[in-house]
């Protein structure tokens, strides 16, 4: 029985190591073989840049974190294109000439001497993002995660809402520009290997050399990696189990000995980690961090492609993510154009959102377990759960609340 | 001087105007089994939800093993050995029966989270001794197979005995039985009741159970405790209880008695 | 028992000095500037009572369904959009039609659109909620966000992206005017129009079988399943109500501002946070709340004396329903049920 089983294990982990494998072949062809499938007849024009690859591996990035906060601990995050923020404003001020009062270079790629500005290595950068992400999230977290489940919804859109205000706003704090305001932080460093790197004929800087988009696909390739990787280590440890415990039954798991607070702020600090980290990535290939890029519509766009995919599991919100992204960066400006050829004067692209909503309910209404459910959430969403909240606002110490469990 | 494991003084709850449990005193030694009865509505699960820090007493106070455990968080009282089931099974009803118990393990464990991500060879030793325990416990509470099904697709009988399993799994020194046979038929019911009592003196816990039905209250417990109202009416031997005016009335009503 | 004593008694503190700043604030601006601070409390008026009603919507689906209904802002921008074309390219009303024409035309208008929009916020509720009843409790909260963003792109699709607007169909004269104190005649419609509807409103709830159905099924769904309540009827009903309140916000904030498709989700998210401010389900605190975050607003845009200007009025809306949640999820009233109407 157990041998059987552990077969089973280890053949769903080689089908995992070779699905893995492939991916990341065609990931490393793809930048050359991009060229030749663009004059592919028909298709060819649904084919994406390379450019527009990158922009769709990172939003994936996103979608896995907020994967580990709605997915794995079943806390809805409305807010989550906040930590997106913290992330591309961190890159802002440790890697660009925002603060012109000093000049720091610590082994930023491609900067002349004596450039005014912090310029920190954007490698060192991205962890360090994530790292102030992170404290941002638990320090809305705390106040924040004890409430139940659709006031902190409402509580983290406000949160989502409050952070591109602040940073709109912020470039007179006292007479010191934090943010420069609308027109946001521009140009933010670029990745690339340095000195060293251009020793050894590698480019010096992503940005200065031709092949510019091929290396920030394949670093947010492998960034995407590290997330994945880390998500599902997360998600089959004993901190995983606890979030999926909350997930289920929070009276329960906390009479486990589950620590509710500690738990979900855990969840939430991890999701924001890595929405820190993708957010200074991208601020890096955009070349800025621009407050109105952190729109409500982002919060919901990423909430989407998790659902599509499959709340909760790792290869549907990868396929979620891949699939809305390329939607949004060009899929549905190849669809217009290809429609407006026809003759039809109709642009989906000005109705993106409409059918981000009309995906959402959709799905929720015909298959709310997502294109690859997870293996356990299938049940959980066709059956529905028990899951009376254990900070009930509403109820705690109303009659209900006795009369439910007393008899 | 008895031992007592739990002290409780004057235990009150009030939700708005209502006095679900009303100043009760109530103390377990430590090595009984002893049981909560009542009529519907009389407070028991109240009561134990309080214990457990789910509900916060109104006032009173609660001593276990001697730390006052009111204003402690659930999961606090919990690690300090309150290990509970629930009237309404409240498994994890999409993860395996293995997870359920693991879960149950909490705050016995230690994985961090930069030590899960790279399964540093002290998580990977822990967890596999985990696993080896939760498998145990699975077997030990009648559940020798069936560990990867999804808790949720288990017969009924397998979720109470796997509810219980969860609750042993916390290691705790006060097991709280929350109308564990509510559901059974005689046998199962029976062999309940046995496996209660080795439960007690092999892994020498003490176990308070909320119990309608009379015949595992008698069957199984030294002393039980009558509430009604929220007021505790009786405490006593079994048999005592059996023939107490005021506990009859309580559950035949009135004309029963005399 | 202590430590959690002294931690209300923190919280509490903080919450009693915020309130104490706040109210220092005021009275210094009050005591600068007399008459424009009553003029700037009539707009914190006028729109508070926009807020309201639209508040209530929010508040009585999540009193009956505990379902946040995100797509009722944008079911109160689509509203106002029709109405506008109703009003304009429909009955053809203008600045130079008398005023009997006007009436008669704006009711009309009320009407018609109070009916529509009823219909169809109950049809978004039979669509996209219903089969979702026994999901678990994230499901329809999730649907709600995809449904309100389908709405507003029906409101983009028939009106683009411009602003909407009507006529001056009211009057611009005072009804007041003393010393540097004015009120005008078109802020006074919109209380003309709100009281009427918040009586009738109050009364339903109180006094027909249908409000009582409502009560008891906010209360408890179960048992009123189980004393002889359709539940999915009763459920149906409030949405009609909670959309003929959009239809009649819509109206009213038609004639004070000029909308466009995205207005609902700014809108509902002040009215949402209203009624949590007033506390969540009882509707004399939807109202009451949507007063105090008009006043805050106003004061907030209109005082001199140290106001952080609409630069910052959508974090201050949000922080006070941050700090409303945290310290006082209750809100003001702290009621769960419309029993507290």
């Amino acid at each position: 029985m157990t041998g059987l089983r552990h077969r089973a294990w280890s053949a769903a982990g080689n089908r995992n190591t070779v699905a893995v494998v492939v991916l990341l072949v065609l990931a490393l062809i793809y930048p050359t073989i991009v060229g030749s499938l663009q004059l592919v007849p028909v298709i060819g024009d649904f084919v994406p840049k390379t450019d527009s690859m990158v922009v769709m591996v990172v939003f994936t990035t996103m979608a896995i974190g907020l994967n580990m906060v709605v997915g794995y601990a079943g806390l809805l995050d409305l807010g989550y294109v906040a930590f997106y923020a913290v992330g591309a404003y961190t890159a802002g001020w440790f890697a660009s000439q925002q603060f012109s009062q000093v000049s720091i270079d610590f082994g930023a790629a491609g900067i002349p001497d004596g450039l005014p500005g912090i310029h920190i290595s954007m490698w060192l950068v991205l962890p360090v993002a994530g790292a102030l992400t992170m404290l941002a999230g638990t320090a809305i977290g705390i106040p924040t995660l004890r409430l139940r489940g659709d006031y902190l919804a409402i509580v983290t859109l406000g949160f989502g809402e409050i952070v591109p205000q602040v940073v709109r706003n912020a470039d007179n704090v006292y007479g010191f520009d934090l943010t420069h305001g609308t027109f946001g932080i521009t140009p933010i460093d670029s990745l690339g290997f340095g000195a060293v790197g251009a020793a050894l004929g590698l480019p010096e800087s992503f940005r200065q050399s031709s092949d510019r988009a091929q290396w920030y696909f394949w670093f947010a390739v492998v960034i995407l990696l590290i997330t994945v990787f880390c998500s599902v280590r997360l998600r089959d440890s004993r901190l995983g189990r606890a979030w999926i415990a909350i997930r289920e039954d929070e009276t329960a798991a906390a009479a486990m000995g589950v620590p509710l607070m500690r738990t979900k702020t855990w969840a939430y600090a991890i999701g924001a980690f890595f929405g820190g980290v993708a957010g200074a990535f991208y601020a890096s290939f955009k070349g800025g961090a621009f407050p109105a890029d952190f729109y409500f519509n982002i919060s919901v766009f990423l909430l989407c492609m998790v659902i599509l995919g499959g709340v909760g599991s790792v290869w549907g919100v990868i396929l979620g993510g891949m699939l809305l992204s390329y939607l949004n960066v060009e899929g549905l400006a190849n669809i217009g154009s290809t429609i407006q050829a026809t003759g039809l004067a109709f642009d989906p692209t000005k109705y993106q959102f409409g059918i981000y909503g009309s995906i959402i309910v959709l799905m929720m209404l015909f298959r709310p377990a997502g294109l690859i459910p997870e293996r356990r959430h299938r049940v959980e969403m066709e059956e529905g759960v028990h899951d009376t909240p254990f900070y009930d606002v509403q109820r705690e110490g109303t009659l209900t609340d006795r009369d439910g469990s007393d008899d | 001087m008895t031992d007592h494991l739990v002290e409780v003084t004057q235990l009150r709850k009030e939700f708005g105007g209502l006095v679900a449990t009303n100043d009760i005193d109530f103390t377990v030694e430590r090595g009984s089994i002893v049981s909560l009865i009542g009529p519907n509505g009389a407070g028991k699960t109240t009561f134990f939800n309080q214990l457990t820090g789910v509900y916060q007493p109104t006032s009173g106070s609660i001593l276990f093993d001697g730390v006052e455990v009111v204003g402690m968080p659930p999961h606090a009282i919990t690690a300090l050995g309150i290990g509970r089931t629930f009237q309404n099974i409240r498994l994890f009803a999409q993860m395996t029966a293995l997870e359920n118990v693991l879960v149950g393990m909490h705050s016995c464990l230690h994985g961090g989270i930069l030590g899960s991500i790279f399964r540093t060879p002290k998580v990977r030793r822990e967890e596999a001794a985990a696993r080896e325990k939760a498998r145990e416990l699975l077997v030990y509470s009648g559940l020798p197979k069936r560990h990867e099904e999804q808790a949720g697709s288990l017969p009924y009988g397998d979720q109470r005995r796997l509810e219980v399993a969860r609750a042993l799994a916390t290691d705790p020194k006060l097991l709280l039985l929350d109308e564990p046979t509510a559901g059974m038929n005689p046998q199962e019911t029976a062999t309940f009741i046995a496996f209660v009592r080795r439960v007690r003196d092999e892994k020498q816990l003490t176990v308070l159970l909320i119990e309608h039905d009379m015949k595992v209250v008698m069957g199984v417990s030294e002393r039980c405790t009558v509430l009604e109202y929220g007021e505790k009416i009786a405490e006593g031997t079994p048999a005592v209880i059996q023939s107490n005016e005021r506990v009859i009335e309580a559950y035949l009503g009135k004309g029963a008695v005399g | 028992m202590l430590p959690r004593l002294r931690g209300a008694r923190v919280t509490d503190l903080i919450g009693l000095t915020l309130l104490g700043l706040l109210l220092i604030w005021l009275a210094v601006n009050f005591v600068k500037g007399p008459a424009a601070f009553i003029d700037i409390s009539l707009i914190g008026l006028t729109n508070g009572t926009i807020y309201g009603v639209v508040a209530l919507g929010y508040t009585l689906v999540y009193g009956i369904l505990q379902l946040i209904n995100f797509a009722h802002g944008d079911v109160f921008a689509l509203s106002g959009l029709v109405a506008s074309t109703v009003i304009v390219s429909v009955l053809g009303l203008d600045e130079g039609s008398s005023a009997l024409v006007i009436i008669g035309g704006l009711a009309v208008t009320l009407v018609v659109i109070m009916v529509g929009f009823s219909l169809f916020n109950a049809s978004i509720e039979r669509v996209a909620y219903r089969p979702l009843r026994n999901a678990p409790r994230l499901a329809p909260l999730i649907t709600a966000v995809g449904m309100s963003f389908v709405v507003e792109n029906i409101s983009l699709a028939l009106y683009g992206v411009n602003y909407r607007t009507v006529p001056n169909l009211i009057s611009h004269s005072d009804v007041i005017h003393i010393g540097g104190i004015t009120y005008s005649w078109s802020k006074a419609s919109v209380l003309i129009i709100v009281i009427p509807l918040l009586v009738v409103l109050s009364w339903f709830v109180r006094s027909t079988k249908q409000g009582k159905a409502m009560r008891a099924v906010a209360q408890d769904t179960e048992a009123s399943a189980m004393m002889g309540i359709d539940v999915d009827h009763t459920i149906a009903v409030t949405f009609l109500i909670a959309g003929a309140l959009a239809g009649a916000a819509g109206i009213v904030y038609l004639m004070q501002f000029n909308m466009r498709f995205d207005t609902g989700f700014e809108l509902g998210l002040i009215a949402f946070t209203a009624a949590v401010l007033g506390g969540i389900g009882n509707l004399s605190g939807a109202v009451l709340g949507a007063l105090c975050i008009g006043f805050i607003q106003a004061f907030n845009e209109g005082l001199g004396w140290f106001a952080p200007g609409s630069d910052w009025t959508r974090s201050m809306v949000f922080g006070i329903l941050i700090l409303v949640l945290v310290f006082r999820p209750e809100g003001i009233l702290g009621e769960q049920t419309p029993e507290g109407a």
